[in-house]
């Protein structure tokens, strides 16, 4: 596993959140995209074109690269967005 | 659909540094403050907070003093003349009412304001190589989002490239963290580096910074390769390794010149460029910053732009960093409060002096570390320059060999610059490539055309309800808009 959460720092209150069906454990306050990558997933969509393998690029919501659909709504930008305890991410399609 | 707009007296867009600053001072003079701002927090990236509260003190040092800096800024928006609206994107702004549509928790909605404040922040400048759209290749500044944010490490073993302070900042702070560096490729030679740092004798403190993270990294034995760059991200799906090679003067690769490093991630920075996008959809007058080779927002020494009512402070202004946001957020603030008949009990002598002071340096430090051009040699015929439609760098110069040398014209031509992000991405690569292609200067290649939406909104934000599409409601838990479908 690449990323990892620094293990000095505290964190808010665990929550499990499911992604591709998979239960994956984050943190109150999370993006998305954090919990992913701490989870060792690096890829979060593919291109529509191309279909190669993107990820988290500029972090800030700007390149719609790491989109995802996110209980049901397509195109959520995981880098800005929290974690919902139990929320269902798909980064299948 | 079209519903009487909310009114406040100052609208201020982007609660980073310069909004932050200007919402404060307004609100101290006695105006009534609405602060728009994309995210879920306050702070833009410079100042991001830890997303669970008081995690600043476990940070390692160099971080933990960025969010203490930041959290005593961002304790003045708790001012009762401050409205801060998170989660609230301003995706259109009209010149002649000073209305400005959004898109948030409230619902789609305007704002009209007396005066409307742009601090939209800035984007990394990024250049292609063949690779770079594998995961595991982000923006510097998306990893220390990471860290600020998340206290997570986005990778393991770190390759950091482009050119400037950024790099050696980003470096520091990924150290502390527990990474490994393989190596950090600047772009400039050794001898450019030392040159360029005496142009900075006059601002001893800022040199000195400078020199003690130089320090720290050799200390801590990070290969620091100057006169390099990187040139090709290695992997399948991921980023497995990366190949560095040395550049000539130009910044043109030295064939023969390849070392390969062994990196699961790649972090790149050759400065940013300001966001114009409302500015400019404004009709406010861009000016082109030869410092930073991009156009910017042009105002008066009172950050009034060309639209009365409208006035810019921070990166939209111009290229400057964090310390001149701040100065340009309090005068912008001020120079508003004193428009709608408030005293703002601040020094605004002091602070055109202290501006000028930071925006010589912001300049000098501009000048340093442009882009080069012969970097363009990296950018080969197969590799994707706008990410978002997977255009090749091949298919661009087809079109500029057709006679294309505006951004507005590649558009139709190749989709470039057509998806999701708008170009905000590709944009100024694309400059760098038709000036390459074609020798003309970069101030002759105009930014793509600014439109409403600036970022995607749900079609019925932008036309109203659609029928039978249900009902739009805010999903509080994805942050955005969705609408139930049956």
């Amino acid at each position: 596993m690449k990323a990892q959460r620094i293990s000095k720092i505290e964190r808010a209150t665990p929550v499990t959140i499911i992604v591709n069906g998979q239960e994956i454990q984050a943190h109150a306050g999370e993006s998305i995209a954090a919990a992913l990558l701490a989870a060792g997933q690096r890829q979060i969509s593919q291109n529509n074109k191309s279909s190669a393998a993107r990820g988290y690029f500029c972090g800030m919501g700007m390149c719609f690269e790491c989109v995802a659909t996110v209980d049901g709504i397509p195109n959520v930008r995981t880098c800005i967005t929290e974690v919902a305890p139990g929320c269902i991410v798909d980064t299948s399609s | 659909m079209p519903q009487k707009p909310d009114t406040t007296e100052i609208a201020i867009v982007g609660a980073g540094p310069a909004g932050v600053a200007a919402a404060v001072t307004a609100a101290r003079a006695g105006a009534s403050v609405t602060v728009l701002d994309e995210y879920a927090r306050p702070g833009g990236q410079y100042y991001k907070q830890p997303a669970h509260a008081d995690g600043g003190p476990t940070y390692p040092n160099s971080l933990a003093s960025n969010i203490e800096q930041g959290r005593e800024l961002l304790e003045g928006l708790s001012h009762p003349g401050i409205d801060l609206q998170c989660n609230t994107l301003v995706w259109n702004i009209s010149a002649d009412e000073l209305v400005l549509d959004l898109c948030g928790p409230a619902g789609a909605r305007a704002l009209q304001a007396q005066c409307i404040i742009l601090c939209a922040g800035a984007t990394e400048r990024v250049m292609p190589f063949p690779g770079w759209t594998l995961p595991g290749v982000i923006m510097a500044g998306a990893s220390q989002l990471m860290l600020k944010a998340h206290g997570i490490l986005p990778g393991k073993r770190f390759l950091l490239a482009g050119t400037g302070p950024l790099l050696q900042i980003t470096a520091i702070q990924l150290l502390e963290a527990g990474a490994q560096i393989a190596a950090l490729v600047e772009l400039r030679s050794r001898t450019e580096f030392l040159r360029s740092a005496a142009s900075l004798w006059r601002y001893r403190d800022k040199l000195g910074q400078g020199f003690a993270n130089l320090q720290k990294l050799l200390q801590a034995r990070v290969p620091i390769k100057f006169g390099h760059t990187i040139a090709r991200a290695l992997g399948e799906n991921e980023v497995s390794g990366a190949v560095i090679m040395r550049v000539d003067g130009d910044g043109r690769p030295i064939p023969g010149s390849e070392t390969t490093l062994k990196v699961d991630t790649i972090c790149l920075n050759y400065g940013f460029t300001p966001a114009t996008e409302l500015p400019r959809i404004a009709g406010c007058e861009q000016y082109f910053d030869q410092d930073y080779a991009t156009y910017a927002t042009s105002t008066n020494d009172n950050l009034e732009t060309s639209i009365t009512g409208i006035l810019a402070a921070g990166e939209t202004r111009g290229m400057g960093g964090a310390e001149v946001a701040v100065i340009e957020g309090q005068l912008a603030g001020s120079v508003a409060a004193q428009q709608l008949g408030f005293s703002p009990p601040i020094d605004q002598n002091e602070l055109f002096d202290k501006r000028l002071q930071a925006r010589a340096v912001a300049a000098t430090l501009g000048k340093m570390f442009q882009l080069k051009p012969g970097l363009c040699a990296l950018v080969t015929d197969d590799v994707p320059v706008c990410r978002c439609e997977e255009v090749s760098a091949g298919e661009v110069r087809t079109a500029i060999r057709n006679g294309v040398v505006q951004l507005n014209q590649l558009k139709p031509w190749t989709r470039a610059g057509m998806g999701s992000c708008q170009g905000r991405i590709c944009g100024d690569i694309l400059r760098q490539i038709v000036a390459s292609e074609t020798g003309l200067p970069l101030q002759d290649i105009q930014p793509f055309t600014a439109r409403a939406p600036v970022k995607p909104v749900p079609l019925e934000v932008v036309g109203g309800p659609v029928a039978d599409t249900g009902t739009l409601t805010w999903e509080d838990h994805v942050g955005g808009y969705g609408v139930a479908r049956t």
